[in-house]
């Protein structure tokens, strides 16, 4: 039985990788009604498990308050936290490797393997392997990668990406992923049923991880004190990747690290919580050393990447900074009425929903995903909910500003910043800043547009779309209010 | 390894840090802020019990009231009711001897399989001629219905995640209240172990339209026997 060769080539992928064409993406996926229905579908169902594992309101907010400040601790103390952890790991036999960009990292991950003579490897769930594209980098050197977390093996026999952090493959429904396997695995029997579906994943998934001789996985936290990498999950593909083949290697950002094993419980516990409402995953595995002598399974080597791309950028300001508090639970895209609408796709980028849009213009510049910052109505849901209370409506906010600010090209300055600044519409603002500090000016001008508003066009653009342009008074406020004093 | 490899790791890590220790230079650490955790109400011990035993069934778990004496022929039922021949354990393992002594003496066809190798030669065994397994545990998290394990050279890792059936022996005296008492009072900082474990249920996904399915990679069934249960849970 094989899995058909899956292609490394996305170009003929439904989803256009980029967040340049938002706007397009975005009318594409509304219009697609199925689409609209599994994303609707699916957040409310998540939106209901957190909250029904939050019964005591005082406790959410208690929590939320303590691992802001676990994480805010962790990201003052960063670079030292950092050198710490390398320390620790390597006592404990972890070798640690740092990459800048996911081309670094990568090609680290790939000489690993080689060193190995690695052919066949299996990865559990990892959303910084897919910030670096790994998957394709590998399979241009002629190495098999598969996606054992079932979400992600679904995503990856489709030839597409994961459309939401923590569900990756929640934009299909069961016919659909019936339709995938038939296409794909061969000697499927057709069938919609979960259970068999499942199984069939299963018994697949299972003689590949016989077989890896690398595994690779991300990780949730990375503690300094004692050098431990924990790993979040409910399948058990992230232990089989981890344990079974004879190398692992996991690849994770900078900012996973924290400082104390006691900093890990109530994290742990906001996690899982505030992700899919269980009180703990089926699974807590917590990896500290590669097999120790007279130990009969478990990999040789164990390396640790650590990425950086774009991290260093938001940590050098200290609002943007908060955006590394982030412990990738989901729940602001669960609860955000954008991404419920458009779906994960649409955004073009590799983290969806309210946290794509402040981290990914760190990671790829403000230039092709100026659009990700306005696509907000803020509502301000993802803040209230995010458990580490990352103030994402203002982040929100602070990158608008970013991508229109006239840039001088400085030092500090974000990677695009200003590209989407418009000369016409400076104008307009300066203007209009003017004629509001400047009282004779505003006189005069609010005469004009009284008298003439007769010249005010009827149709303006996208908002008359919709709504009845609106129409300016025969006489300024000022003027009606000193005739009544008369 | 390369040396190209190495160097532009390294040099990556100058970069990298010397980036981050700028912004963060002289921050005084004595002025952070206070992190206060949640005070949870106290409840007595039986509760707690329950609540463990009630989540793992939850969960799906199996959940088997036991002592040393009816242990083996609980589990010896559980095979014979999953048509299972062959139990996998580790010897010189907490419950070995129980183990051997209770096949042994049963008279069933069962056939003791102990993880006597490297599973790097041996992985076609542990994946496709290993039904069942059973281990012991170290210690219980009531507040998520947990158990944990540190697997050690008897017992390696494995064991609780490839056979489709495992069993697990949990000795009620050894349940905590949450996760946080656990590590520190069983001071985890200074020993951690080459792998802890945390299981909380059979293996799990609902990955395919938010469909609950078990047996995802890991176990598809999780037997949990209570050693010393304090209140009556074979109910
Ligand atoms: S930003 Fe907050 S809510 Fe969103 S994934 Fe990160 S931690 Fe979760």
């Amino acid at each position: 039985m094989s899995v058909n060769q899956y292609t490394p080539d996305r170009t003929e992928s439904k989803y256009t990788k980029s967040a340049s064409t938002f706007r397009q993406n975005v009318q594409r996926d509304l219009a697609n009604e199925e689409l609209r229905s599994n994303f609707a579908g699916a957040m409310d169902y998540l939106m209901d498990k957190r909250k029904a594992s939050f019964p005591s309101n005082d406790e959410l907010e208690t929590l939320r308050d303590q691992c802001k400040l676990i994480k805010q601790r962790a990201l003052v103390k960063l670079p030292h936290l950092l050198e710490q952890l390398e320390t620790k790991l390597n006592e404990n036999g972890i070798k640690v490797h740092w990459a800048e960009t996911i081309n670094d990292a990568n090609e680290i991950i790939a000489q690993l393997i080689e060193s190995k003579g690695g052919k066949n490897i299996v990865k559990g769930k990892s959303m910084v392997s897919e910030e670096t594209a790994l998957n394709d980098f590998l399979q241009a050197r002629d190495m098999e990668i598969l996606e054992s977390d079932m979400g992600e093996y679904i995503v990856q026999l489709a030839n597409e990406h994961p459309s939401h952090i923590i569900m990756p493959a929640i934009h299909q429904n069961k016919k659909q992923v019936a339709d995938i396997f038939a296409e794909h695995i061969d000697d499927f029997e057709y069938t919609t049923d979960v259970d068999t579906l499942i199984g069939e994943g299963r018994r697949i998934l299972r003689d590949k991880f016989s077989k890896a001789d690398v595994g690779i996985t991300g990780v949730n936290f990375a503690v300094a004190e004692t050098g431990t990498l924990c790993l979040v999950e409910n399948e058990g593909n992230g232990q089989m990747s981890s344990a079974v083949p004879d190398m692992h290697i996991a690849i994770t950002g900078i900012e996973k690290v924290v400082e104390y094993l006691d900093d890990i419980p109530p994290l742990l516990s906001l996690l899982t919580r505030s992700a899919t409402g269980q009180a703990i995953t089926t699974y807590f595995n917590m990896i500290s050393k590669p097999r120790q002598p007279g130990e009969k399974d478990g990999p040789e080597e164990v390396h640790l990447v650590l990425l950086d791309n774009g991290r260093s950028q938001a940590f050098a300001d200290e609002e943007l900074r908060q955006t590394l508090q982030c412990i990738r639970c989901g729940a602001c895209m669960n609860h955000c009425p954008v991404y419920t609408r458009v779906g994960g796709h649409a955004y073009g980028t590799v983290y969806p929903g309210p946290i794509g849009k402040i981290i990914s213009p760190h990671q790829l510049g403000l230039e092709s995903t100026k659009d990700l910052p306005t696509a907000s109505s803020l509502c301000g849901a993802c803040g209230e909910v995010c458990p580490v209370k990352i103030p994402i409506p203002n982040i929100l906010l602070r990158l608008r500003k970013e991508s229109v600010k006239d840039t001088k090209g400085g030092e500090g300055e974000l990677k695009g910043a200003g590209s989407n600044r418009k000369a016409t519409e400076a104008a307009i603002w300066k203007a209009w800043s003017l004629l509001h500090r400047v009282p004779a000016m505003y006189k005069v001008s609010m005469w004009f547009a009284t008298r003439f508003r007769g010249l005010m066009p009827s149709k303006l653009g996208a908002w008359t779309s919709v709504r009845t342009a609106p129409k300016l008074a025969p006489k300024t406020l000022h003027e009606r209010v000193k005739a009544r004093r008369k | 390894m390369s040396y190209k490899f190495t160097q532009q790791s390294n040099s990556a890590r100058s970069v990298i840090l010397q980036k981050l220790k700028k912004q963060v230079e002289g921050a005084d650490y004595d002025k952070l802020p206070a992190e206060t955790g949640f005070t949870y109400p106290e409840i007595s011990f039986e509760d707690q019990f329950t609540h463990f035993v009630q989540l793992l069934r939850n969960n799906q778990a199996k959940v088997i009231s036991t002592s040393e004496t009816e242990l083996m022929d609980q589990v010896i039922s559980e095979l014979k009711a999953r048509d299972i021949s062959s139990l996998l354990y580790g010897a010189d393992s907490p419950y070995s001897q129980l183990i051997e002594q209770g096949i042994n003496q049963s008279g069933e066809q069962v056939e003791l399989q102990d993880y006597d190798y490297q599973l790097t030669d041996n992985k076609d065994k542990l994946f496709n001629h290993t039904p069942a397994s059973i281990t012991s545990s170290n210690w219980a998290i009531a507040e998520t219905g947990t158990i944990v394990r540190w697997p050690s050279q008897n017992e390696p890792r494995t064991m609780s995640l490839v056979p489709p059936v495992h069993m697990i022996i949990v000795d009620a005296n050894k349940l905590y209240c949450n996760f946080s008492s656990l590590v520190k009072d069983q001071n985890w900082k200074d020993n951690m172990p080459t792998n802890a474990l945390l299981i909380s249920g059979p293996s799990k996904t609902a990955d395919i339209q938010q469909t609950l399915a078990f047996g995802a990679h890991g176990p598809k069934e999780l037997i949990v026997f209570v050693m010393n249960s304090p209140t009556d849970i074979n109910l």
